[in-house]
């Protein structure tokens, strides 16, 4: 019999969510941050020390990376559950579920802390 | 002995290769599309790292930078970006589809909903852009 699993809105959300910050944000940051400061495109103190400890001072700074980073990985936990399936791997040590959703919820906990103590 | 409630079916399951994904174009883009995810949480994994070594210090953090300066980091973004580019592309190229948006008693056409989700994308950089290149706090 069909059970009904009241977290799966929340996931679906989640994916949405990081679907949509990682489509907007995430190529002009890889941009900048992979390509055109190592690459000498534009000046190369713009990833400095300096410059990333007093932008990382500002508790926007913060929320913002934090909306960077976290949603993207319910997006990809989402994504690797259903295609891990869709290509017959239904169970690996533990279920899917918890490996892709405990993985997205554990990257959530390290952000915090990461965000917390720089 | 058998038991009139003994109605359980075993669904079958027909057995499907794992690579069934690559003889078909579609539905190899469609498992590309859903491995960009993958290099994408690598990315933020990896900033998340590179944030961290703010808080250990000018000489480890600026280590790590000068790293990405060598080619293997330069292709890996390379490779990134690419894949980035292309969840950028078909996840705003749905939003047309499966987003009807009205005002008032108008329905914006398609097309003008993904037009203005790509405009979107484009204003968005364009604001990190300026905000990555010109921004100081303290």
């Amino acid at each position: 019999m069909y059970k009904e699993d009241r977290t799966e809105p929340f996931w679906w959300g989640m994916f949405s969510m990081g679907g949509v910050v990682a489509a907007l944000l995430i190529p002009v940051h890889v941009f900048f941050i992979g390509l055109a400061v190592p690459l000498g495109l534009v000046d190369k103190s713009l990833l400095e020390y300096g410059r990333m400890k007093s932008l990382l001072a500002n508790p926007l700074v913060k929320v913002y990376l934090f909306v960077l980073i976290v949603p993207p990985l319910f997006h990809a936990a989402h994504r690797i559950r259903f295609s891990l399936h869709e290509m017959g791997i239904r169970k690996l040590l533990l279920s899917l579920d918890v490996l892709c959703y405990g993985g997205a919820l554990l990257g959530t906990a390290v952000s915090l802390y990461v965000l917390w103590v720089i | 002995m058998t038991r009139e409630n003994e109605t359980e079916h075993k669904a079958y399951v027909r057995p499907v290769p794992i690579t069934w994904w690559l003889h078909n174009r579609r539905y190899f883009l469609f498992m590309i599309r859903e491995s960009t995810s993958v290099f994408i949480a690598l990315f933020v994994l990896v900033y998340l790292y590179q944030l961290f070594l703010v808080s250990r210090g000018a000489e480890v953090h600026d280590t790590f930078q000068e790293s990405l300066r060598s080619v293997p980091f330069v292709v890996g973004y390379a490779i990134v970006l690419l894949f980035a580019l292309y969840h950028s592309i078909t996840w705003l190229g749905l939003v047309s589809k499966i987003q009807i948006v009205r005002i008032g008693r108008l329905t914006i056409p398609p097309f003008l909903v993904g037009l203005g989700a790509y405009l979107s994308w484009i204003v968005a950089s364009a604001v990190v852009a300026f905000l990555f290149l010109t921004l100081t706090v303290g």
